[in-house]
């Protein structure tokens, strides 16, 4: 057991240290405009964060993003939970629902630059509509596996439509709905990206077009790994919400 | 019902976008008049043809390197433990923060197209080949032990084909993601084309109806695989079903 645990860690830190080595002798090799060695990168890396850039561009980036993921969640599972109870608003929306679920969403991206503009709003938008469909669909799918006997029991109680929400749809679904939140958080993050590239450049996504448009390869990676590191630690708590509200899913 | 909500939703748009935005913002209207023009106009039918090439081009390679990695990983604890947390952390990375370094690496070209697309997908289908590949029940396993199976008939008879429905699911992400994936790359190289550029093109020149029927091909296409896919499981993987996984 002890060493199995000792073999587990020794490859995952070998593994570690295998991928940084490569990276810094892929980056001493390769010409300075292709790449930058891990060295650098972590030297550039400190630059950005001491003179304070880093943290106000992030600051930005997370703004947008938390922003754009709570209006999505209003929409979303309120929304989720209503298509599962009202059967003719399901049979009418579900197809469309679907097909904009599978439309490439940044496809809509120069709609919405030429008609709303360079502003907060038309970005908050992008990622709304990243994270919304998830989050609409989990909770749906959900709702709609509600034994019919839970709602039967509720109503022979004589629950009215408010409590039947609020004591049976509502926490029988929450599981549900975290999966979607968790698949959001990816989405948005895109979106956040997505919308910061191709609008008006701000927060982390300029700092990488910046480090891009002058060469600074170092800066490209420096940046690149902040959002790695963002999506892989968003990721994380977006399993440990599901897991912590999956406990009591059947 | 869902003609009529259709047609509700559609009499909606119309109304809003004549009620109250611009003259040049797309409504259902004038995109419906002008299809005919746009599909016969030969740059649309190349911008479509060079993406959709694009994607298949990219999702192949995508699956033959995320089929082999991903069977690696399930079949083996050392290649599981070396490479899990570098698959997962470039699954949840956004992928498009990578295109600034992929056109620096391939030029302004197509060929950066194409390694957005691969970055894209390949990681989806790696993650779930390898769940696939350790769930195969022991028994099976066992079973072509004992005929005296070797490892590479093993893998291609019995691990690949119990993996089947798993690299069906990650197959319909990445094709998503992959989409998503040439549409960004064309944004941001325009000079490759194709229907991003399609798109972009047409609506900063304020032609909102033209561009809107590319984002319809876009969204054709997507919901077109995703039914493929679809008939492909219930044609040749009819023993699998996927509400029972949902139960």
């Amino acid at each position: 057991m002890n060493r199995n645990i000792l073999g587990r860690q020794g490859l995952f830190a070998l593994s570690l240290a295998a991928g940084i080595g490569l990276w810094e002798i892929a980056g001493r090799n390769v010409g300075a405009a292709f790449m930058a060695p891990f060295s650098e990168t972590l030297v550039r890396l400190w630059q950005l964060a001491v003179d304070g850039q880093l943290i106000v561009q992030f600051l930005d980036s997370a703004f947008l993003f938390l922003t754009g993921f709570v209006i999505a969640f209003c929409i979303g599972a309120p929304l989720g939970l209503l298509l599962a109870r009202v059967r003719f608003l399901r049979l009418g929306l579900e197809p469309y629902i679907m097909v904009l679920y599978a439309t490439p969403m940044v496809a809509l991206i120069p709609f919405i630059l030429s008609i709303m503009g360079f502003g907060f709003g038309p970005k908050v938008l992008v990622v709304v509509l990243f994270a919304v469909f998830p989050i609409l669909y989990n909770t749906t799918e959900g709702a709609r596996s509600i034994k019919p006997e839970l709602i039967e029991v509720a109503r022979s109680f004589r629950s009215g439509e408010w409590a039947l929400w609020r004591d049976v749809m509502v926490p029988y679904t929450l599981p549900f709905i975290m999966t979607g939140v968790r698949q959001a958080i990816g989405r948005g993050l895109v979106g956040m990206i997505a919308a910061e590239f191709f609008l008006s450049s701000t927060g982390l996504g300029q700092l990488i077009m910046t480090a891009s448009q002058n060469f600074d390869t170092a800066g490209v990676f420096a940046n690149i790994l902040i959002i790695w590191l963002l999506g892989v630690g968003l990721m994380r708590v977006g399993l440990m919400i599901e897991q912590h509200f999956a406990r009591w899913r059947v | 019902m869902r003609v009529i909500t259709g047609v509700v939703i559609l009499a909606l748009w119309e109304g809003v976008v004549r009620g109250f935005a611009p003259d040049y913002v797309a409504k259902p209207s004038a995109i419906f008049m002008v299809i005919p023009s746009v599909v016969a106009d030969p740059a649309f039918r190349k911008a479509t043809a060079d993406t959709l090439l694009a994607v298949a081009q990219g999702l192949i390679i995508a699956i033959v390197l995320g089929t082999m990695i991903g069977l690696a990983m399930g079949r083996s604890q050392v290649a599981e433990r070396l490479l899990r947390h570098y698959v997962n952390g470039f699954y949840a990375v956004p992928m498009i923060v990578v295109l600034p370094l992929l056109s620096l690496w391939c030029g302004y070209s197509s060929l950066a197209r194409l390694a957005t697309i691969v970055f894209a997908a390949v990681f989806s289908i790696i993650v779930n080949v390898a769940d696939g590949a350790k769930s195969v029940p022991r028994e099976y396993i066992e079973v072509a032990r004992s005929f005296r199976s070797g490892r590479l008939r093993l893998m291609i008879e019995v691990v690949l084909p119990a993996a089947m429905p798993y690299f069906l699911t990650g197959l319909r992400l990445a094709a998503g993601r992959a989409m998503i994936g040439a549409v960004v790359a064309e944004f941001f190289i325009a000079i490759i084309g194709g229907l991003g550029y399609f798109i972009l093109y047409q609506s900063r020149s304020f032609h909102h109806n033209e561009a809107f029927v590319g984002v319809i091909a876009l969204a054709a296409s997507c919901v077109g695989f995703e039914l493929f896919v679809n008939w492909c499981t219930r044609r040749f993987l009819p023993w699998y079903r996927r509400d029972e996984k949902v139960e």
